[in-house]
């Protein structure tokens, strides 16, 4: 880390938005949850990119909730 | 017998986990374990030493270390309670792994009369917390203890030897400086720790990455536990599990919690990097998978107690074969028997 570690800070006080901007995404993250959770029963296998579909709406909606705060905080 | 461990701490301080036992100039150290190069067989090098110590030194030097400290104060204060069960009194007592001295704030002076606490962290030692009774600070390693045989009567461990390399060398190690009749109290995470945590990282990793990296380190099962207490030559041992589940607002929460008790992962076959994209579908499959009724996702910490004690004539021992008096056939006759002796 560096010395007065101006960089970790700022790293890390967009990290700690993360929380909130996922809780503006329940539903997509419910339903990522869901897919994933279902390969996990007996006669399910998990591969890469099984649920991408998933993904891609939570990580859109996750991307505008951070342009939405952005915009809107500073 | 004291001076050993007070000579030894200007010399200690320049000295790191990579620096061999038997290279210490100090004259007086005595570690009759034999030195690093014959380490047990199967001694592994899983955890970087070197890393956990600057890990704890950040954690320590947070400017709230309390917000950080809730489990270790729980537990410190469980073995507290066990040493208050024992009927002694331990005029010498030592912490292993200490931290912040989590334990002695909970004992008092009439049953510890002097307490030796070691830290791999200085920092962690320096903004120890207030306790009646009088310590002694040692910056030393729970691998290489720089105390000499049958010193303390009481060696007590909170949740500090799952970081440790050669587990088995260390609990040789506390059984070598106790003294006979000497009692060791100790506790570790268990095997079950962080287990939704754990299932979370792979799961998401898996789908995202198409294969996965342990993130979470290895424990000790049980049966281990026992096994390693008797084979560092500990009578009459005792091992308990207890589970503390705590509740965080997500994912996100838990690891920052984590990183801030000195917790974060320094094993060597970690991983450099964990994604962003991983990040964020581990927190929505641990959301979706562990969820509690109110919204709050709970992360599982199993706890093992264990209580050693090293070898005295004066400990019961198990009765000479060929001794018995009374046949087990008998068992029901047994009222019969006892009334029959209090009328006479």
């Amino acid at each position: 880390m560096s010395a007065n570690g101006a960089v970790w800070r700022r790293v890390r006080s967009r990290f700690r938005a993360f929380p909130e901007r996922l809780a503006a995404c329940e539903a997509e993250a419910v339903a990522y949850g869901k897919c994933v959770q279902a390969s996990t029963t007996p006669g399910g296998r998990l591969s890469k990119d099984l649920c991408a579909q998933e993904f891609e709406a939570l990580r859109s909606c996750f991307v505008a909730a951070a342009k939405k705060s952005l915009k809107g905080g500073s | 017998m004291l001076r050993p461990g007070l000579l030894c701490r200007r010399w200690l301080r320049r000295w790191d986990a990579r620096v061999p036992a038997e290279n210490l100039s100090c004259r007086e150290v005595a570690s009759g374990i034999p030195p690093l190069g014959s380490t047990s067989p199967g001694a592994l090098n899983i955890f970087d030493r070197a890393l956990k110590r600057k890990q704890k030194n950040w954690a320590a030097q947070q400017p709230e270390p309390m917000r950080f400290d809730y489990l270790k104060e729980e537990v410190g204060s469980q073995i507290a309670d066990r040493v208050y069960d024992i009927a002694r009194d331990f005029p010498l007592a030592l912490d292993v792994g200490c931290g912040r001295g989590y334990i002695a704030q909970h004992l008092n002076k009439e049953t510890i009369g002097k307490f030796f606490q070691t830290d791999i962290a200085e920092h962690a030692l320096k903004n120890s917390l207030e306790t009646e009774i009088p310590t002694v600070s040692v910056l030393a390693d729970e691998e290489f203890l720089p105390f000499q045989e049958n010193t303390f009567d009481l060696v007590v461990s909170s949740l500090s030897l799952h970081w440790v390399n050669d587990l088995p060398r260390a609990l040789e190690q506390i059984h070598y400086v106790l003294k006979p009749d000497g009692v060791f109290v100790g506790a570790m995470f268990g095997g079950d720790t962080l287990y939704e945590l754990r299932c979370s990282l792979q799961l998401a990793e898996t789908e995202r990455e198409g294969g996965f990296s342990p993130h979470i380190s290895p424990f000790t099962a049980v049966n281990d536990l026992g096994h390693l207490l008797g084979r560092a030559g500990f009578n009459t041992l005792t091992v308990d599990t207890d589970e503390i589940q705590v509740n965080y607002p997500g994912m996100f929460e838990l690891m920052e919690d984590l990183q801030g008790m000195g917790e974060s992962n320094c094993s060597w076959n970690r991983k450099a990097l964990l994604h962003r994209d991983t990040m964020l579908a581990a927190a929505a499959v641990y959301r979706e998978m562990y969820r509690n009724s109110d919204g709050s996702v709970p992360a599982t910490y199993q706890i093992y107690h264990m209580i050693g004690w090293k070898y005295h004539d004066s400990q019961a021992r198990p009765a000479e074969r060929g001794s018995a008096t009374m046949s087990f056939g008998e068992l029901g006759k047994l009222n019969l028997m006892s009334q029959g002796k209090k009328s006479q």
